[in-house]
């Protein structure tokens, strides 16, 4: 089929619902173990987007995969071929599970499509609410199918209108509400954290006391960040060094700890000493004239590292496991109070699909309901003209124009009202309407790309 | 009217900011924010140009007219701090300040002085321009001050809420009260070199017991007292946000004072 011909055909006998199918799993029906079996690559993903339209003839197909979710997007939905090669794929690809794969899967159909699309690429579905990631990986899966070498493309006109609004709604919703505000892990709050008293962390010095996994994290996040320098500050020096190493940075022993605290802008601490390794004496030693500068220190060791009096000096920004914890949870509370916006805007956009989407019915319905119109006339007229043969060929020639006129005439309002409806949004109902109204037939309709 | 219209921009915009704070577009937001500042000053400053052209002076003596060049002068600062995105947020403080010292304005009206002054001559304009320059450097300071103080509120209380996602960095906030703090005083030292200069050409005396000789004498004390909590025995970020918020309440405070009790009928003080 040329994609130029491609036949789009909404509805497929649905009475106007979207034709639409996503099929997958998610971080809401299958734990981590099994999802990861269904993480599909970037190649991965583009062969699979092949087999589903050589063994399924799927028109068209877009396959989303993250470590969240791993669904595939089928248009148009009519018969369940699609769906079941979708299913053998994914089992093919994860191998053998404790349970039988249809009870990881969730499926949703019609307009539910739309809106679950809006959601997923809005942050609404995702583990962390928000999260913005998962735009540039809707984006990268929607690209992904509109590149792929077939014809006609994987993303035809209802998948790449569908992508292009949800990428769309995805930007509106983070520009226009707080859902995207705020950090949701202890790396990113600590980072956040020190923006908001540095500015910019270009050229900061970072000094680690411990070497614990979640401090390495934090490291590496920082790092990205553009921090200067880092101290690698352990009571076993070798290990220090293996750290310094593996954050370019350079270690000392724990006793020129003050040394390295004179210089630092902000200090990591994830010991596991069973007392406070940067007590009081050793700030003293370190600030003897006390501190006029900024100072972060997170503290997420347990039991904690850091002398918690230390937060009583002004310039000392003291946080601790606890402190990290409550702000994440706070920025994920306050993401969430923004899901009624989001909400309205997703439903509004979806709408506006939906719209778009029934607009494609009416071309065809009206070149048929003329078409109708037009059979009717002629058997008509035939029927006169049969007993009428002292007409002459110009007289004839009137009746037939007087015909064709006043057909024209009884059809030009309806079709106005028709199109009118349809950019009004209530397009679904008309076009069923129109159809048991004039007794046309459901089926194979003309392409999109033809007149009219 | 025409002082009026300026004012209505200035107070749409504050809301559109309050609104941001309050968790509103924070892309849109802020530009659109920015946008009636801007027309808010182009309307500010035609005001200005035809009240010059009506009366043939400059709006720099009569109080109403006087006032609304002070809120025209930091308007037109904070306008152009807009492209400097952080920065610009500043102005949820800094407005407030402009509205207020407008609204005098417009309800003691925009009018010449009906005293016949001398006050006359490019030395006298430039001592007036660059003190309301260095008054303004001194706003902008106290609204960083402000913004500081509460963000670091915010850090030490460990609640990283709306005013902690809405106002900027800690540093971008002392390195903005910085540049206020040391425009504001180079202004206010060269508008009093200029005003001695003027007063000792035109009055032959240096006046020192006029009240807008006492309180630009008094506000060139409370710079330096700033600077001086800001930079002496090492450098404090958060006593200079303290001492320039402190500052500039001595300043408005004085300016009142006076202001109440010795200050020229229809002048500016």
């Amino acid at each position: 089929m040329d994609s130029r011909t491609h036949a789009v055909q909404p509805g497929a006998g649905r009475g106007g619902a979207v034709s639409l199918a996503v099929v997958g799993v998610s971080h809401h029906t299958a734990p981590v173990e099994v999802r990861e079996r269904m993480v599909f690559g970037p190649s991965e993903a583009a062969n699979a987007l092949v087999t589903l339209r050589e063994e399924a003839e799927v028109e068209e197909a877009v396959l989303l995969s993250t470590c969240n979710r791993t669904e595939v997007y089928l248009f148009p939905n009519r018969d369940d071929r699609p769906v079941r090669s979708w299913e053998t794929l994914l089992e093919r690809k994860a191998g053998q599970l404790d349970r039988r794969l249809g009870d990881y899967l969730f499926e949703r159909r019609g307009d539910r499509v739309v809106r679950h699309l809006f959601q997923v690429s809005a942050g609404l579905d995702s583990m962390v609410t928000g999260e913005a990631e998962i735009q540039g990986q809707v984006r990268d899966a929607y690209e992904r199918a509109t590149t792929l070498p077939v014809d006609p493309p994987m993303a035809g006109p209802v998948l790449n209108r569908l992508f292009q609004m949800a990428l769309s709604v995805g930007g509106q919703v983070r520009a226009e509400t707080a859902i995207g505000e705020g950090r949701a892990s202890v790396a990113s709050v600590a980072v956040e954290l020190a923006r908001k008293i540095f500015g910019s962390l270009g050229g900061k010095r970072v000094v680690i006391l411990g070497a614990g996994q979640t401090g390495e994290l934090i490291v590496e996040a920082l790092s990205r960040e553009g921090v200067k320098a880092v101290t690698v500050v352990n009571r076993t020096y070798e290990r220090a060094v293996e750290l310094a190493r593996q954050v370019h940075g350079h270690a000392m022993e724990m006793d020129r700890l003050a040394e390295a605290l004179r210089s630092a802008d902000i200090v990591l601490s994830s010991t596991a000493a069973p007392h406070p390794v940067l007590t009081r004496p050793i700030f003293e030693e370190a600030f003897p004239r006390g501190i006029h500068r900024p100072l972060l220190v997170i503290d997420i060791a347990l039991p904690r590292d850091v002398a918690p009096d230390l937060a009583d000096e002004s310039e000392v920004f003291l946080y601790n496991v606890d402190d990290l914890r409550k702000i994440v949870d706070e920025q994920v509370r306050l993401r969430e109070g923004s899901v009624p916006a989001a909400d309205r805007i997703i439903r509004a956009q979806s709408d506006e699909f939906r719209a778009w989407y029934a607009s494609l019915e009416v071309v065809p319905v009206i070149r048929r309901m003329r078409g109708q119109a037009d059979e009717w006339r002629h058997a008509e007229l035939e029927r006169l003209l049969r007993g009428m043969d002292h007409l002459t060929e110009g007289d004839r020639a009137r009746v037939e124009e007087f015909s064709r006129r006043l057909v024209n005439k009884m059809l030009h309002d309806p079709t106005v009202r028709l199109r009118k409806g349809m950019d009004r949004g209530g397009g679904a109902d008309l076009v069923d309407a129109v159809r048991f109204l004039y007794g046309l037939e459901e089926g194979e309709l003309p392409s999109l790309d033809g007149d009219g | 009217m025409t002082h009026l219209l300026p004012l209505l921009f200035y107070i749409a915009a504050f809301i559109l900011w309050v609104r941001c704070l309050m968790g509103g577009s924070q892309r849109r937001g802020p530009l659109a924010a920015g946008i009636l500042t801007a027309v808010g000053v182009v309307s500010h400053g035609a005001a200005l140009v035809q009240f010059w052209l009506q009366y043939g002076e400059l709006p720099l003596v009569g109080f109403g007219a006087a006032l609304s060049s002070l809120a025209f002068v930091g308007a037109l600062a904070l306008t152009l701090m807009l492209p400097l995105r952080e920065m610009s947020r500043v102005a949820i403080a800094l407005l407030p300040f402009i509205i207020v010292v407008q609204a005098v304005a417009v309800l003691l009206g925009v009018e010449p002085t009906p005293l016949n002054l001398d006050f006359e001559g490019a030395g006298f304009v430039l001592h007036v321009s660059l003190a309301f320059l260095g008054y303004q450097g001194l706003a902008l300071a106290f609204a960083a001050g402000v913004l500081y103080l509460i963000q670091h509120h915010e850090l030490k209380e460990k609640r990283l809420g709306r005013f902690f996602h809405f106002i900027p960095p800690l540093a971008t906030l002392d390195r903005l009260a910085r540049i206020g703090l040391w425009a504001g005083f180079a202004c206010l030292t060269l508008a009093l070199a200029f005003g001695w200069a003027w007063t000792m050409e035109h009055r032959g005396s240096l006046e020192m017991g006029d009240p807008k000789v006492v309180w630009a004498v008094l506000s060139w004390l409370v710079f330096l007292g700033v600077l001086g909590a800001r930079f002496g025995g090492g450098r404090n970020d958060y006593r200079g946000a303290l001492a320039a918020v402190i500052g500039f309440g001595v300043v408005i405070c004085s300016y009142l004072v006076l202001r109440l009790t010795v200050g020229g009928e229809g002048l500016f003080l």
